[in-house]
């Protein structure tokens, strides 16, 4: 009796929507795999070791997970969304599907901003850590800027990507980088052409190392026994004087090799 | 009656400065409202003291760390001549909080050169450290087991390549290599079978490898029983500014020279 009670509704039921049932456990199923293997993979490639001691993933532990939990999950609710979809389309339900067909083409665009967009915290706060370690010997004030610049920078490119990846207008924007990545390699190419041309030579000059250290040569009216040579300057002493002469300025001017 | 904490007080009686040596954070706070000056000492500043004196080796012996501590702060003028200090360093408890209370009177005849060996010679400290590090590990390890000796100058090396010549091709002839990269390393341990000196500069750039040092030995006072390495590494660091390391084949220890004379004296086989 009872059994016959189940089997009427089994067949009330269309065959399809049992399909779009199956799908969509098939779908959780694959998402919770998806999660599980996109944590692996993250452990292993060694996310958790790169991105220790950001703000992204202390903000993550505050909350009881962490970054590589929060990238596993958003994979994992990627593979559920698609079977969702998947779901919808075996069950062909026809108003439903007109409305979802407009919210597929949006949704991966929508995970992937996302993703870029975490990277981009990620990257940035990162490139911040990286920055302020280089830097941290040097105990001035104004140092503690750059590392902020750098952070921003990342943060600024990857809200650009994730703009438009979800197709917002950023053409202003990406004028702002424009004139942005100008300033800085016009600038920094003033600013730094001295110290260009200097390592320019010292490459040549380490690469062949036609005087060494030991050796005695003249640059101009300096004369002296080599003591140290780096990428950007020659360190020559002479009579308990010790000149350090940009390597531009040895090309410059020539050297004379003494040997006696 | 007596309590043993009354009878040994007097250590700490008025007393101008505390030196810790490499403290943890609570064992530095412990004596925040102590009214004395507190000197950290260690590898780093990991409690952001205000006086701190750096060390570059971890001198396992007691009395080396002490002088080289009391000497870096008598550099910095965190304390000075006739104070008297009191020194909570660990002895037997590696890497823990201090057992041992010294208590020392500062003199300036107590500076033994350690101190100036490594922040006032022609090489940075780091570069005198990482040599320090190989020929230590190479007393302690050998060259494939058997004991071997080096010679390293450190620093001034224009000068000390004029005072010396080739024994053989330079192995490092054109090519950058600084100490304390871990694969330069081997490289060391592996060209110490040669004879002669090693000569790095003083940023650490490894100069050359086989020199036979030309120094002259006048009036160089070396203890009795030490070599012609000893000789010749102390008598360069005499003609010139750089210092020797040296590392012994004979009873293994490692010395350095600076200004003609023995500063210090490491045993390998206690690090």
């Amino acid at each position: 009796m009872q059994g016959g009670a189940i089997r009427e509704v089994a067949e009330t039921v269309p065959l399809r929507f049992w399909f779009a049932f199956a799908t969509l456990v098939v779908g959780i199923v694959l998402g919770w795999l998806t999660r599980i293997v996109a944590r692996r993979v993250l452990r292993r490639v060694g996310v958790p070791g790169a991105i220790e001691g950001t703000a992204f993933e202390r903000t993550a532990r505050e909350f009881g997970t962490s970054t590589v939990g929060i990238l596993a999950a958003i994979a994992g609710y990627f593979v559920f969304g698609i079977a969702v979809f998947a779901a919808v389309a075996v069950a062909e339900i026809q108003y439903v599907a007109q409305f979802w067909n407009a919210v597929a083409g949006f949704l991966p665009q929508v995970f992937f901003a996302a993703i870029v967009l975490i990277v981009g915290v990620l990257l940035g706060d990162k490139v911040e850590l990286v920055v302020s370690e280089r830097f941290r010997g040097v105990k001035l004030p104004q140092v503690g800027v750059l590392p902020l610049i750098a952070k921003y920078s990342v943060f600024y490119l990857a809200a650009l990507i994730a703009l438009g990846q979800v197709g917002v207008a950023t053409g202003a924007l990406i004028v702002l980088l424009a004139a942005y990545v100008f300033a800085i390699v016009f600038l920094g190419g003033i600013a730094f052409r001295h110290l260009l041309s200097a390592g320019a030579v010292g490459t040549y000059l380490l690469l062949n190392q036609p005087y060494t250290i030991g050796d005695e040569i003249r640059v101009g009216d300096v004369r002296g026994i080599v003591q140290e040579m780096d990428l950007f300057v020659t360190h020559i002493e002479a009579d308990g004087e010790e000149y350090v002469l940009p390597n531009s300025k040895v090309f410059a001017d020539g050297f004379v090799r003494i040997r006696s | 009656m007596t309590t043993l904490r009354d009878s040994l007080g007097s250590l700490v009686d008025d007393v101008d400065g505390l030196f810790l040596f490499s403290p943890s954070a609570a064992y530095y706070e412990r004596f925040a409202d102590a009214d004395v000056d507190r000197v950290v000492i260690g590898a780093e500043n990991g409690v952001d003291a205000a006086s701190f004196v750096e060390l570059p080796l971890g001198f396992d012996n007691v009395r080396d760390r002490i002088r080289f501590g009391i000497e870096g702060a008598m550099d910095h003028g965190f304390v000075a001549e006739g104070d008297t200090v009191v020194c909570a360093v660990s002895m037997f408890d590696e890497g823990g909080d201090a057992d041992s209370l010294v208590r020392v009177r500062v003199e300036e005849s107590m500076r033994s050169g350690i101190y100036d060996l490594f922040t006032d010679s022609r090489a940075e400290p780091g570069v005198i450290r990482d040599v320090f590090e190989v020929a230590i590990d190479l007393g302690k390890k050998g060259q494939k087991g058997k004991p071997v000796g080096a010679l390293f100058v450190v620093g001034d090396a224009g000068k000390v390549m004029n005072k010396s010549r080739p024994l053989s091709y330079n192995p490092f002839e054109k090519s950058h290599v600084h100490v304390g990269d871990p694969i330069v390393n081997v490289m060391l341990k592996e060209f110490s079978r040669l004879d002669g000196a090693f000569i790095v500069s003083d940023s650490g750039k490894i100069v050359s490898a086989y020199r036979y040092l030309e120094p002259s030995a006048e009036g160089v006072d070396i203890p009795k029983g030490l070599g012609a390495r000893h000789m010749a590494g102390g008598a360069i660091t005499r003609d010139t500014n750089a210092i020797a390391i040296v590392l012994s084949e004979s009873d293994g220890m490692v010395r350095a020279f600076k200004g003609g004379d023995l500063i210090l004296e490491i045993d390998p086989e206690e690090y």
